[in-house]
């Protein structure tokens, strides 16, 4: 692996926002093209901490300051890749469900995401049933992921699959739910294609249902 | 529908269920209180008990999930899971029980004029005649003019018994006036009066039984929040009330009643009788408020968590079953928005931060410390509010031995070249860690760089364990040294809890100070009133980044401010009638929803 490739890798897992800003930057003047930097770099290393999370090693804040200097490190990518046509592997809807603002975790998940080559579409907080049906609709997402951290706001995660059934755009789309109170016996109650416990999982889960 | 009968060890109790109900549901109307942080949902895994004998419902996936297998071979399910198929036996164990805490009555007082809602009279009235043919109402209320007092009107459950009770004192009584207005009671003439203020947390309640001649307290008590096994935080008890019909009622009863319990000891101590009690004041959360009062709650557990009423509540107490006297009232200040409710602004009355703000041109930051935590910041003129997420960690839930503030728990912690010494509550044989204890040991931790800026437990440090792939631990206590037989550690995990409770207070107050357009250092008081804040060690708090960085002598621990704050309302009317003013333009921020927060949080997770 180059060094500078390696550089890269090494302060997003350090989560070395400035760092990773300048490396990125670096190996873009050296002449590397944005896809190697994106996928050698900044992707490997998401799927880094995924793994050193999974197994116990990374924590929540070490994830969320990770993704900060990754996404910052796409940030300066993004119009490149977009002139070169990059190709996303899947696009995803994601929002925190109708009364619910807590959205950190659903960030993660996000970023966790475009770490891993998924094109996201953020509908932000208190998404209301209908907005997540027309994101499927008209953005033709494949993944649509909800998140809702509190109790009183899971039953409205029934409530969006429901309305993407009427709608008649349920069989379009994967849905995936998350967040701290949930289970996954409740993801199977209200009909869900699948549950992730944290963005690690969220990252694996998306791939597998996009594999379905 | 078939019925069971449930024999519940250690307790020693014979409740009945059915086949629909499960255990949880079960015990808890029967008033066990079995922990259940997650109100019944599943996630949490604390409601454990044991089966004795008898049949239960097969196990679920989730029981399946969060149970060891040690823990099914030895018989243990989860209550809010499992239902009875025959008459069974079922031991809790301790730690699943909810039990006594170090609980928070002490406060800082600050002189204030003795002006209270309720005055008395002695008066001696001529008994009726044949010429003196006026009413027993009118006779009082010609005795009341005498004191300036015209018109007084009497409250109906009085006037039920007046008569019978000026006949019995030998027309000799003394009358209990309210504002000057009406007349509440009509007691023997030497017979003290007294006020009741209760703060109700949400996991602890304090209460306070004040002599409303002369504003002493004679007697306080703590008890805890009867609500608790319905959910550990406030959200989770509002979804109980949402998915259990008759929800709300079932926990407006039990607090009611364990307040009348709190009345009847507070009674007893000051060799008084409920009778005595002539007026009250409640402070609490916004949820706990509407829980008490018996107002819908659902519109507050969902975004944009609107508060039902947000000016101060004044009924009488009997109307939602307060056993005092009958024709007293009850009264709560005001809520701010959102969770920020009567209880913190007792606390911004009792520490006269709006006051000293505006009087001194100081700037202030008034915070709370709990499972939520309420930050105001008082600065030129303005008052800004926020709620904080910070979780139960320093009630020491979701900490691997973590415990409240019982004997036994560790309140104190220094390490020493890798040592650790450390303190227990009552000097007991250390048996887990409490919210004091947790926060002393990190930050010692991060003092002698045993963990790195994100958290992460160096692996060379001295008394640092990996559990092969497992996350890393710091032993604090050996085995052979604790008093459960098992070793008492501090994990990478407990160490994230900590990180996110002090990222979210940190950020609480620097979104604050954002708002506000001013930066840490012009903060001239820094004032942190709770249970938790007190027995907090102010140096570890700061050097872990929950506090910024000023000057020792800026920070005011200051105690339970919220239960002095009510004592106050109770003594003062001046002070009921400011407190509607002191909130006047507040400005709440709804952190989730402010664009910087994130990233201000992120910042302040690291060390």
């Amino acid at each position: 692996m180059d060094q500078i490739i390696e550089n890269i890798f090494e302060s997003i897992l350090d989560g070395a926002q400035k760092v990773t800003e300048a490396k990125v930057k670096e190996a873009l003047e050296s002449g590397l093209s944005a896809d190697k930097i994106l996928n050698e770099g900044l992707v490997a290393a998401m799927a880094e901490v995924g793994r050193l999370f999974e197994e116990g090693e990374y924590f929540v804040p070490e994830m969320l300051i990770a993704a900060r200097a990754m996404q910052s490190g796409l940030s300066i990518l993004k119009p490149i890749l977009v002139e070169e046509d990059f190709k996303p592997i899947g696009k995803v809807a994601a929002g925190t469900v109708k009364g619910d603002l807590h959205d950190i975790g659903k960030n993660l998940v996000c970023m966790m995401l475009e770490g891993a080559s998924f094109e996201i579409v953020d509908l932000g907080t208190d998404v209301k049933p209908e907005q997540f049906v027309e994101a499927v609709r008209d953005h033709g997402c494949n993944v649509l992921a909800m998140s809702a951290l509190l109790t009183t706001t899971m039953p409205n995660m029934k409530a969006t699959i429901e309305a993407l059934e009427t709608a008649g755009v349920r069989g379009k789309v994967k849905v995936m739910v998350g967040g701290a109170p949930l289970t996954d016996q409740f993801a199977k109650e209200i009909g869900a294609d699948g549950y992730a416990p944290d963005a690690s999982q969220a990252v694996s889960l998306a791939k597998k249902l996009m594999a379905a | 529908m078939k019925e069971y009968t449930i024999d519940l060890e250690p307790v020693g109790l014979r409740i009945i269920t059915n086949e629909e109900m499960t255990i949880l549901d079960a015990a808890q109307r029967a008033g066990v209180e079995i922990a259940a942080l997650c109100g019944g949902d599943g996630w949490c895994g604390k409601c454990r008990v044991q089966l004795m004998q008898g049949n239960l419902s097969p196990m679920s996936e989730v029981e399946q999930d969060i149970l060891s297998e040690a823990d099914k071979s030895s018989g243990i399910r989860l209550a809010c899971q499992t239902r009875a198929t025959s008459n069974v036996k079922l031991n809790i164990p301790p730690e699943a029980l909810t039990t006594a805490q170090r609980l928070q009555t002490e406060g800082t007082e600050e002189p204030f004029d003795l002006d209270p809602m309720i005055h008395s009279f002695k008066i001696n009235l001529q008994p009726p005649t044949v010429h003196d043919l006026r009413s027993d109402m009118l006779r009082v209320q010609d005795a009341l003019e005498v004191h300036g007092i015209r018109h007084a009107t009497i409250s109906f459950p009085l006037l039920q018994t007046l008569s019978n009770t000026l006949r019995a004192l030998h027309w000799q009584a003394q009358v209990v006036v309210r504002n000057c207005t009406e007349v509440i009671a009509v007691l023997p003439q030497d017979l003290p009066i007294f006020g009741l203020a209760v703060d109700i947390g949400t996991t602890k309640m304090a209460g306070y039984l004040v002599d409303l001649k002369n504003g002493l307290t004679v007697s306080k008590a703590g008890f805890g929040n009867p609500q608790v096994p319905y959910g550990e935080d406030v959200v989770s008890r509002i979804a109980y009330a949402n998915q259990h019909p008759d929800g709300a009622k079932l926990l407006q009863q039990r607090l009611v009643d364990r307040l009348n319990e709190m009345i009847h000891e507070l009674c007893r101590y000051a060799n008084a009788q409920p009778e005595q009690i002539v007026d009250s004041v409640f402070v609490g959360n916004t949820a706990i408020h509407h829980l008490f009062l018996g107002i819908p709650v659902s519109q507050l557990g969902t975004a944009p968590y609107i508060a039902s009423v947000s000016d101060a509540v004044e009924r009488r107490a009997v109307e939602i079953g307060l056993a005092i006297s009958p024709a007293a009232y009850l009264y709560m200040p005001p809520n701010i928005a959102g969770f920020v409710g009567a209880d913190h602004v007792s606390m911004l009355l009792a520490t006269n931060t709006v006051i000293k703000s505006r009087m001194r041109g100081e700037t202030i930051v008034s915070l709370d410390i709990g499972t939520n935590t309420e930050i105001s910041l008082a600065h030129d003129g303005r008052l800004l509010s926020c709620s904080c997420a910070s979780g139960p960690a320093f009630e020491g839930a979701h900490i691997t031995n973590g415990m409240r503030a019982m004997p036994g728990a560790i309140e104190k912690v220094r390490i020493d070249e890798g040592t650790a010494f450390y303190q227990t509550i009552e000097k007991a044989a250390p048996i887990g860690i409490c919210g004091s204890g947790i926060l002393d040991a990190v930050a010692e931790l991060n003092k002698h760089h045993m963990i790195d800026p994100n958290g992460q437990l160096r692996p060379d440090a001295p008394g640092v364990e990996s559990e092969g792939r497992r996350s890393r631990k710091y032993i604090l206590v050996p085995a052979e040294k604790s008093g459960t037989g098992g070793e008492i550690v501090v994990s990478r995990k407990d160490i994230n809890e900590i990180q996110l409770a002090k990222g979210a207070i940190r950020a609480g107050v620097e979104v604050l100070l954002l708002e506000a357009g001013i930066s840490s250092d012009e903060i001239d008081q820094f004032i942190i009133a709770g249970a938790f804040g007190t027995y907090l060690d102010l140096e570890n708090a700061v050097s872990i980044g929950m506090f910024p960085v000023l000057p020792k002598d800026r920070y005011q621990q200051v105690g339970n401010a919220a239960g002095i704050g009510a004592k106050h309302l109770l003594l003062s009317r001046e002070k009921r009638a400011h407190v509607d003013e002191l909130i006047r333009g507040d400005e709440y921020i709804e952190l989730t929803a402010h664009p910087e927060f994130t990233r201000i949080y992120v910042d302040a997770l690291q060390f």
